[in-house]
Order: C-alpha cells, then sequence, then structure tokens
C-alpha cells in the first residue's frame, strides 16, 4: 500500500520535474526582448574549407571560416535579415562554430550598411535547464528542507553581492575587514536556518568563527616565516585590485562552508549524544568528537581540494601545450590552488579541536 | 622553504594530532589525489580523448578518497558503488548541456593571460570543460555518500533487525541532515574561488543577462550546480544499494 502510493507520487513528479525543466529552457530560448544587446539567430550556415595551421611548438589544428545566415530577433532592428562571417578553429579555445539555430549577441555595425560582429553566445537556456533539474531534485528529494537549503543560498548570494558592492565602493582597501564581517553574517544566517536560534547553534558559531580566525592567523604566520616564496600572486585570474588580501578573502569565503558543514555535524552528534549519556565527562565528550571528526575530515578536505584544483585544468593544459615546464605549468596555474586547499584543510582539521573542545565545555545533557 | 611545503607540513602535524594513523592516510589522500589529477592533465596533453581519461581517473580518484577514508568496508563499498553511478548520471547530464552551453575555452575576460600563448593547440577544450566539471564535482560526491553510508551501517549494525523499507526511510532523513549543509560547503567553495571574478563584473558594470551568459562565469556555475545534482542524487541512490544489500542479506538468512 505504502510502495503503492510513493511511486505514483514519484511518477507525477517525474513528469512535472521533467515539464519544469523543459518550461525553464523553453522559457529562455524565447526570452529576447528581455535583452538590450541585439540577438541574432542562425537560420542557415555555410561552412567553407578547413585550412591547416601549425603553431611553434608543432601543435596541428584546423582553422575554419563560415558564414552565417539569419535575423535579428529583438530591439529596434527585429526581423533584419543578413549574415555574419565568423571562423572557428577545432579546438574552440577562443572561438566557437556556429549552428542552426543558435541565438548570438552581436554588435551592430549601421554605417556604412547594416553588417555586424558575433560577440558571444547566448548560454542562458542551458543554466536555466540545469537549475531547473537542481531546483526540483532539491524539493522532489529534500522536500521541506529543500526551501531551507534554497533560501539559504539566495540570502547567501544576496549578502556576498552586497560585500562585493561595498568593497568595490572602496576600491579594494578593506578587502579583508568587508569579507571577514561578511564571513560573520554569512554563518549566523546560515547557522541560524539550519539549526535554528538554540545555545546548540551558538555553540557552533563560535566554534566556526574561532578555526576560520585561527586558520587566516596561522596563514599569515607561514607566510611571514616562509617570506610567499612560491605563492604566485601574478598568477591569480581576473585580479582587479591588489591581489594578497584578495587572496585571502577568497580563501577564508571559501573555507566557510566546510567548516560550518563539519562543525553542525560534530556538535550535533555530540549533544546527542550528552543527552543520551549525561555521565559523560567533559574529557569524554571531547574524545568523542575528536573520533568523529577524524573520519570526515579527509573527504571533506578533498571536496574543496576537487573545487580549487579542477579549475586550473584548462589553463594548465594550454600552459603544457605551449612548450612550458611541468614545474612551470604547475606553478603559474596549480600552486595557488594548492596553498587555497592547504589552507582550507587546515581550517577543516581546527574545526574538529574547537568544535569537540567547545562542545565539551559547553554542551549540558538537559539541553536540546 | 616554500610556503606550499610550510602549509602542508603544518596541515600534517594537525593531521596526525586530530587523527593519528587516519590523518596520515587522509593527508596522503590528498597527495596521491593531486598527483592522479596532475597526470591526467598530462595526459589529456599528450592528446589522449579527454572525456574517457577524465571517467578513468575519476573512478580511481573516487576509490582512493572513499577506501582511504575510515569509514567501514560495508560502508565504504556502498559509498563506492554509489558514488560511481552518480559518476556515470553526471556524465550523461553533463556532456549534452556543455555543449550546448558551449562554454569550452577561455572568456573575454581571460585575454591578459592569454597574451602571448597559442590557443590553437589541437585540443577540443569544450571536451576539457566537461572534464574540468566532472573532476570539480567529485570530492563533493565522494564526501556525501561516505556520510550517509556510514549513518546508514551504524543504523545496520545496531538494529540487525530494521527491515529495508524502514531503512530507506531513515536514510532519506539522515540524508536530509546532511546534504542541508554539504550543499554549504560547495556553494562558498563557488563564492570562494570566484570572488575576484564577482569583484571584476561589479567594477566594469556587467548588467545581470551578461553575467549570466559570460562563458567564464556560466563555466563556472555548470560546475557547480551539476555537482549539487551529484550531492543530491546521493541521498537516494546511497539509500536504494543499502537497502538493496539489506533485503539480499535478509534472504540468505532465511534460507540457511
Amino acid at each position: 500500500m505504502d510502495t503503492k502510493l510513493t511511486s505514483k507520487m514519484t511518477w507525477i513528479q517525474i513528469i512535472l520535474v521533467i515539464a519544469f525543466c523543459f518550461l525553464a529552457a523553453f522559457f529562455c530560448q524565447h526570452n529576447d526582448g528581455l535583452y538590450r544587446q541585439p540577438i541574432f539567430q542562425v537560420n542557415r550556415v555555410e561552412n567553407g574549407k578547413a585550412v591547416k595551421m601549425t603553431d611553434e611548438f608543432h601543435n596541428v589544428d584546423y582553422y575554419h571560416s563560415q558564414k552565417l545566415y539569419g535575423q535579428i530577433t529583438n530591439g529596434t532592428y527585429a526581423g533584419k535579415k543578413f549574415s555574419i562571417n565568423n571562423s572557428y578553429s577545432d579546438s574552440h579555445a577562443m572561438d566557437h562554430e556556429y549552428k542552426r539555430g543558435q541565438k548570438l549577441f552581436i554588435t551592430l555595425h549601421t554605417q556604412p550598411k547594416l553588417h555586424a560582429t558575433v560577440k558571444d553566445m547566448k548560454r542562458d537556456a542551458p543554466i536555466a535547464f540545469l537549475f531547473a533539474i537542481a531546483i526540483s531534485l532539491l524539493f522532489v528529494i529534500l522536500k521541506l528542507r529543500g526551501v531551507t537549503v534554497i533560501s539559504s543560498i539566495v540570502i547567501n548570494t544576496i549578502l556576498f553581492w552586497i560585500a562585493v558592492k561595498i568593497d568595490h565602493n572602496n576600491n579594494g582597501s578593506a578587502v579583508i575587514l568587508i569579507f571577514s564581517i561578511l564571513a560573520v553574517v554569512f554563518c549566523f544566517v546560515t547557522l541560524l536556518l539550519v539549526m535554528g536560534w538554540s545555545k546548540k547553534m551558538l555553540v557552533t558559531l563560535s566554534a566556526v568563527l574561532c578555526a576560520t580566525a585561527a586558520t587566516i592567523l596561522i596563514t599569515l604566520l607561514v607566510f611571514a616565516v616562509t617570506h610567499e616564496r612560491g605563492v604566485y600572486y601574478e598568477s591569480m585570474q581576473y585580479v582587479t585590485q591588489l591581489p594578497k588580501p584578495l587572496f585571502i578573502a577568497e580563501v577564508l569565503i571559501g573555507v566557510l562552508g566546510a567548516v560550518m558543514d563539519e562543525a553542525t555535524d560534530i556538535i550535533a552528534s555530540l549533544a546527542t549524544l550528552k543527552q543520551e549519556r549525561p555521565q559523560l565527562s567533559k574529557m569524554d565528550i571531547f574524545k568523542s568528537g575528536r573520533q568523529i571528526g577524524k573520519s570526515i575530515m579527509g573527504p571533506l578536505i578533498n571536496v574543496l581540494f576537487f573545487i580549487f584544483m579542477a579549475e586550473t585544468l584548462p589553463m594548465t593544459l594550454l600552459y603544457l601545450k605551449n612548450g612550458n615546464s611541468w614545474h612551470y605549468s604547475f606553478s603559474m596555474n596549480m600552486s595557488l590552488g594548492m596553498t587555497s586547499s592547504l589552507i582550507s584543510g587546515i581550517g577543516i582539521v581546527l574545526t574538529v579541536i574547537l568544535s569537540s573542545l567547545f562542545a565539551g565545555l559547553w554542551i549540558k545533557g538537559d539541553e536540546r | 622553504m616554500g610556503s606550499i611545503t610550510a602549509l602542508g607540513i603544518v596541515l600534517l602535524i594537525l593531521m596526525i594530532i586530530v587523527g593519528g594513523k587516519q590523518g596520515v592516510t587522509s593527508f596522503l589522500s590528498m597527495v596521491v589525489n593531486f598527483g592522479i589529477l596532475f597526470f591526467t592533465i598530462v595526459l589529456i596533453a599528450f592528446h589522449l580523448p579527454p572525456i574517457i581519461v577524465t571517467i578513468v581517473s575519476s573512478v580511481i580518484l573516487l576509490s582512493i578518497t572513499i577506501f582511504w577514508s575510515s569509514a567501514s568496508d560495508n560502508a565504504s563499498t556502498t559509498a563506492f558503488q554509489a558514488s560511481v553511478i552518480i559518476l556515470i548520471l553526471i556524465v550523461v547530464i553533463i556532456i549534452p548541456v556543455e555543449y550546448w552551453a558551449q562554454v569550452g575555452g577561455f572568456g573575454l575576460e581571460d585575454s591578459e593571460e592569454l597574451e602571448g600563448l597559442s590557443t590553437y593547440v589541437g585540443i577540443n577544450f569544450t571536451k576539457v570543460a566537461i572534464a574540468t566539471a566532472i573532476l570539480s564535482s567529485l570530492g563533493a560526491v565522494a564526501e556525501a555518500a561516505i556520510a550517509i553510508s556510514s549513518g546508514l551501517d551504524e543504523i545496520v549494525t545496531q538494529h540487525k533487525e530494521i527491515t529495508s523499507s524502514q531503512l530507506f526511510l531513515d536514510g532519506t532523513i539522515i540524508g536530509k541532515q546532511i546534504i542541508g549543509t554539504a550543499v554549504n560547503t560547495l556553494f562558498f567553495g563557488f563564492f570562494g574561488s570566484s570572488l575576484a571574478l564577482f569583484i571584476w563584473f561589479y567594477g566594469l558594470n556587467y548588467s545581470f543577462g551578461e553575467i549570466l551568459n559570460d562563458k567564464v562565469f556560466a563555466a563556472e556555475l555548470i560546475a557547480i550546480v551539476i555537482s549539487l545534482i551529484g550531492v543530491v542524487t546521493t541521498i537516494p541512490i546511497t539509500t536504494w544499494i543499502m537497502s538493496f544489500k539489506l533485503k539480499r542479506l535478509h534472504k540468505t538468512q532465511l534460507k540457511e
């Protein structure tokens, strides 16, 4: 009986989810009117001949040219038909091969006659599609909890954007201070949503904040002792202000989620433990906290390791293909990712110690 | 001594203090994972097919992360099986999405860094983007799978008589608690690693539409959302495998 009900529910859910995902993608395919930039829809493509080319490192690539026929779909020139020339390489590193049906952002030139160059592709539909899958899975699997998770993401994104705004208005002069304050607010809001207002939440909050602060202090200390040898700030991407404080702020925010995740797990388990066996001493609680932490810290460090390291892959690859040594390619691309991973690791291990300690000191058996 | 070495030593010492032997193993798993990751890049640079190389090394990376954790045998086997299934699911979703969104390669924001580099290297960067997205999700998937299967394993050992449908319900409850916070790990990791990019967007007055369609941003967002999908699907898949095993166990016990 029970299984029948759930399987029926699941079928309706699956259909709803699929419908929702395609609807989201469909909406984004047809939202051209919302954009101020002119959008060009490709109706027909004429491909030219491929030209073989070899660079100074003997990399072989093929260069193609194509002519795109289509029309503008929004703005004052909507409905105007013309063609655009485009060229692309097989590696697609900085260019694209366009196909029929795709929509592109273009730059329009009206002099001497209407013509255009392609700026970039319109990508909102696939992103909306993926988001729709993620959101519906959150709701289907987590049910009500999904609402908490999504609202926590939304609130944190808004806070993050506000912090970026304040940072910009200060010309990046107080990055670390701004993002430290943001970190405190982030923790407070997130933990409040996850745990609710309780003593347990306050214990977790203090463990998270102390562990993060200690991590940053240790990092600065190590940097001072080693004179930052091997830390190539010049290899940081998209830097528009002083790189060192920006790097510290990046790591600070990056490690925060993992530290909160871990502290919540440890303190929640310890509170349950103390509840069930109130005779346990402070030392016993500390020891079991260490026991729990020991088993989760390894996998957790790997979470951030993969996030920080994987994104360096394309650029490292390009360096290697441009005749650079393994060592140089690593230093210029992966060393900062490695540094952030190690710092996060330190933060994650410190959290084990501090949450066990604080739980032992402050959590009493009779409260929940 | 370089800063990376020094930080590594600090981390190793802390991990030994907290975890003893397990601390050393956890540290080693990170070092070996780095080696495999770098080797993957080198293999792609030697023109081996990027997606296949990535899938093979992903399975190895998952097994190292999971089997070198301190989870029990039953828990880590289940976690590994679940995470391989999720890896397949991620591959199936990510390939069409990346081809659709065309986020491979580099954006206009990278121009300064690309100066003096030849970008015509004969490797398809759309495939490289697929590899990047798969790799960045591995840690999160492994962590979620270990957490849920350890929790379930604990229940199975404590209540030997539990039915598989009861276990499925318990698994969903445990999963909800774990995933609620695991999502934060992912999103803060994303905020942190793209902080500079956000400041860039704000400084240059990008509109919402421009940010959403920006190649670099879209690539990172896709990688993080696909990890999120992987983490959330860990709950039903891990729980399903665990209760399937329990059912089989009950059956063999009945026969005896």
